[in-house]
């Protein structure tokens, strides 16, 4: 039971993260290619503003990774 | 790495003017600056004369008609472009451009007319389709004519109505078909003694009702006769069709590589006319205001004095104080970092007082990509994938990109044998074993973790010393406070964690306290007074900054985890070569998803992680005044 919850809990840590780093991806994602469209030299930036998100699901990781080891 | 930049002026006797632009235009290592942007130059703009404006517009003209020629001439021509050695001048450019669309206008106003003259007779074709063949037998019988009439299909009354008034008019001699052409549009047919056609044909104008005729040379054959003779004639103008499309390939194949050419010509001749907008002018001299790399200046002299004459004077500038953020930036580095510096252009060109990160990207992306992919197997076939595919494509961001993971798998061979992977946990049992870790094992996982994160204190504290270095360059105490009070903070941090970890005396936290307070008190300075906030906010973003380079073991677990679950598909799966499908189809995805994203994230690490400490980024590239030429390959 106990190994079941530190699961559930893993599993939200890094499942909910993901869906949260996901949908803020979506919408600069999908900005960013329009600006790209009118402005290829903002490519760059685009990347950094795509990637900025991935944080949360890097420490969602992070602490998925402290309760399974805990 | 940044080179150093020179300013000169160069001035001369206007008579020089075109050699002096034609040489610097050759040479293609000087930047011109616009006059008219400058604020203490006294020179007015160069006033073009009006030889100089009649053969802009004559090089515009001609080059307008090449472009038109060569999107023309696009869907014909296949053959590679290169540059011919042609030392045509523009005016026998010009002659020969005229003759080529003299030419082609011929073709193109004949393939026109075909083509019109096909559209109206598939109309007829279509329509003597339908009828011929309920066309009564009379039609055939000398002295009767034939007549048609269409209308709209809801008329079927009105149809009716014309038939009894046609019937009538012809004492009962007309014998009528009806046809369907489309949903809209009926057609009637009367087949009638050829003395009551006149009549007939009055009635249906009087009536506004639409006549079926056939052009004029067809119009006084019968319909049988017309159809076979409209036939033959779409099948001529097919050939004919076919034969002037023949002409236009064979006129692209012998003028297209010259056309491209003469474009590359006239573009050039169109960029120095452009330029001479941007120089200066008094009464008998010009001036030209430019940027050329330092070591570039001997050449320059030499080359312009040779060429043009000993009376062009050329001298190097002072930077004054409101150009010194208006340098343009040209950067030398060896030819396997040119990718990583195109990929540093690609988040912002450095400024010309910045640190080029070019090279430590090409030390650190690579080795970031090869710790996530961590696989000899997966290495070797990303290396042979990018060398195949390195010789395929050619310049741009995918061939920069393409580059680096071919560095990077070098590096995922390196860290498969530290993993002992290959293939997953294959490496296992074809004795390969781990000799740093073994990414599989749950014991290690954590060790993986502590790696990472030692990985990105490494990082971090390297571009926070460039960005201490960057602060004392500028004489910048902002910046130094920021960055210094970031390193110190960190520094403190780790002597902290050392001690409760017990690596280090635990008399030795006092100091890392102090270090770590010290480094956030200096942070807050540097911000002013809502530094009591933005520090401690500031430093815990550093913090999250570290953390960040766990996606590098989020990854490679991820990776090594999916090669696991292909090798053990095979037993899992009761039919072998079912098995070996499943894994091979797995272990194919995971190698695709390999490429992609660890380029990706050891991308962002340097962007966001790395390059946020110490590099500011300009917008100033360096872009010599020089010659254009034909490089790309069109199918």
């Amino acid at each position: 039971m106990e190994k079941g919850i530190i699961a559930l809990a893993a599993a939200l840590a890094i499942g909910l993260t993901a869906l949260a780093t996901g949908m803020a991806q979506r919408a600069i994602g999908s900005a960013g290619v329009g600006a790209v469209a009118e402005k290829p030299e903002l490519l760059g930036s685009i990347i950094i503003l795509v990637a900025i998100p991935e944080t949360m699901v890097i420490l969602g990781f992070a602490v998925a990774a402290i309760i399974l080891m805990g | 790495m940044i080179r150093k930049m020179a300013r000169i002026e160069i001035i001369g006797l206007k008579k020089d003017l075109s050699q002096t632009i034609h040489h610097l235009h050759d040479l293609g290592i000087m930047q011109i600056e616009d006059i008219r942007s400058l604020s203490n130059v006294l020179i007015q703009p160069l006033n073009p004369t009006y030889e100089m404006v009649q053969k802009r517009e004559r090089i515009e003209l001609i080059n307008a008609r090449i472009n038109g020629l060569v999107d023309l001439f696009k869907k014909y021509f296949a053959g590679s472009l290169k540059n011919l050695e042609d030392s045509s001048s523009l005016e026998e450019i010009g002659a020969r451009v005229e003759q080529v669309t003299t030419t082609v206008q011929q073709f193109t106003q004949n393939r026109t007319n075909l083509e019109d003259d096909l559209v109206s007779l598939s109309k007829y074709q279509n329509m003597l389709t339908l009828m011929v063949p309920l066309l009564p037998e009379s039609a055939q019988k000398p002295g009767n004519a034939t007549i048609g009439a269409l209308l709209h299909a809801t008329q079927t009354h009105s149809m009716n109505l014309l038939i009894n008034q046609l019937r009538s008019m012809t004492h009962a001699k007309l014998e009528v078909a009806i046809v369907k052409v489309n949903e809209s549009t009926n057609a009637l047919i009367g087949v009638l003694p050829r003395e009551y056609v006149v009549a007939v044909e009055e009635l249906l104008a009087k009536e506004k009702i639409t006549q079926f005729v056939l052009p004029e040379e067809y119009s006084f054959l019968k319909p049988p006769e017309a159809q076979a003779l409209i036939e033959k004639k779409i099948e001529e103008d097919h050939k004919e069709l076919d034969i002037l499309e023949d002409h236009l390939r064979e006129l692209a194949s012998t003028w297209g590589p010259y056309l491209h050419s003469w474009q590359i010509v006239c573009l050039n001749m169109l960029d120095e006319y452009e330029i001479y907008a941007r120089i200066g002018e008094t009464e008998y001299t010009f001036t030209v205001y430019g940027w050329l790399p330092l070591d570039e200046l001997p050449k320059l002299k030499d080359s312009l004095h040779e060429k043009v004459g000993k009376d062009l004077v050329i001298n190097q500038l002072e930077i004054p104080e409101e150009l010194s953020q208006k340098i343009p930036v040209a950067l030398d580095n060896p030819k396997g970092i040119q990718s990583f510096e195109n990929l540093v252009k690609m988040r912002a060109v450095p400024a010309y007082s910045d640190i080029d990160p070019s090279r430590l990207m090409a030390v650190f992306m690579p080795i970031f990509f090869g710790m996530m992919v961590g696989d000899v197997a997966y290495g070797l076939i990303l290396l042979l994938l990018s060398l195949f595919l390195s010789r395929k494509i050619k310049g741009g961001i995918f061939a920069d990109l393409i580059q680096t993971i071919k560095i990077g798998s070098i590096w995922s061979i390196v860290f498969g044998f530290l993993f002992g992977e290959f293939m997953g946990t294959l490496g296992g049992k074809i004795g390969l074993k781990p000799i740093l870790l073994d990414r599989t094992a749950p014991n290690s996982t954590m060790t993986l973790l502590y790696m990472t994160i030692g990985v990105g204190v490494v990082h971090i504290l390297l571009g926070l010393i460039l960005g201490i270095a960057n602060a004392i360059k500028h004489k910048s105490k902002k910046h130094l406070f920021e960055k210094g009070g970031m390193f110190l903070g960190l520094i403190g941090l780790l002597i902290v964690v050392a001690t409760l970890l017990k690596v280090v005396p635990s008399a030795s936290k006092w100091a890392g306290y102090s270090l770590l307070g010290a480094g956030v008190i200096l942070l807050g300075i540097s911000y002013g007074k809502t530094g009591v906030i933005l520090s401690p906010i500031e430093f815990i973003g550093l913090l999250g900054n570290i953390l960040s380079y766990l996606r590098i073991a989020a990854l490679g677990l991820a990776s090594v985890f999916l090669a696991k679950v292909a090798n053990d598909m095979v037993g899992m799966i009761g039919n072998a070569v079912a098995g070996i499908l499943v894994a091979v189809l797995i272990h194919s995805l995971n190698i695709i998803m390999a490429a992609f994203s660890p380029t990706i994230q050891s991308l962002r690490l340097q962007y966001v992680e790395f390059f946020r400490r110490f590099y500011e980024g300009g917008k100033n590239e360096f872009c010599p005044f020089k010659k254009r030429v034909l490089t790309q390959t069109n199918g």
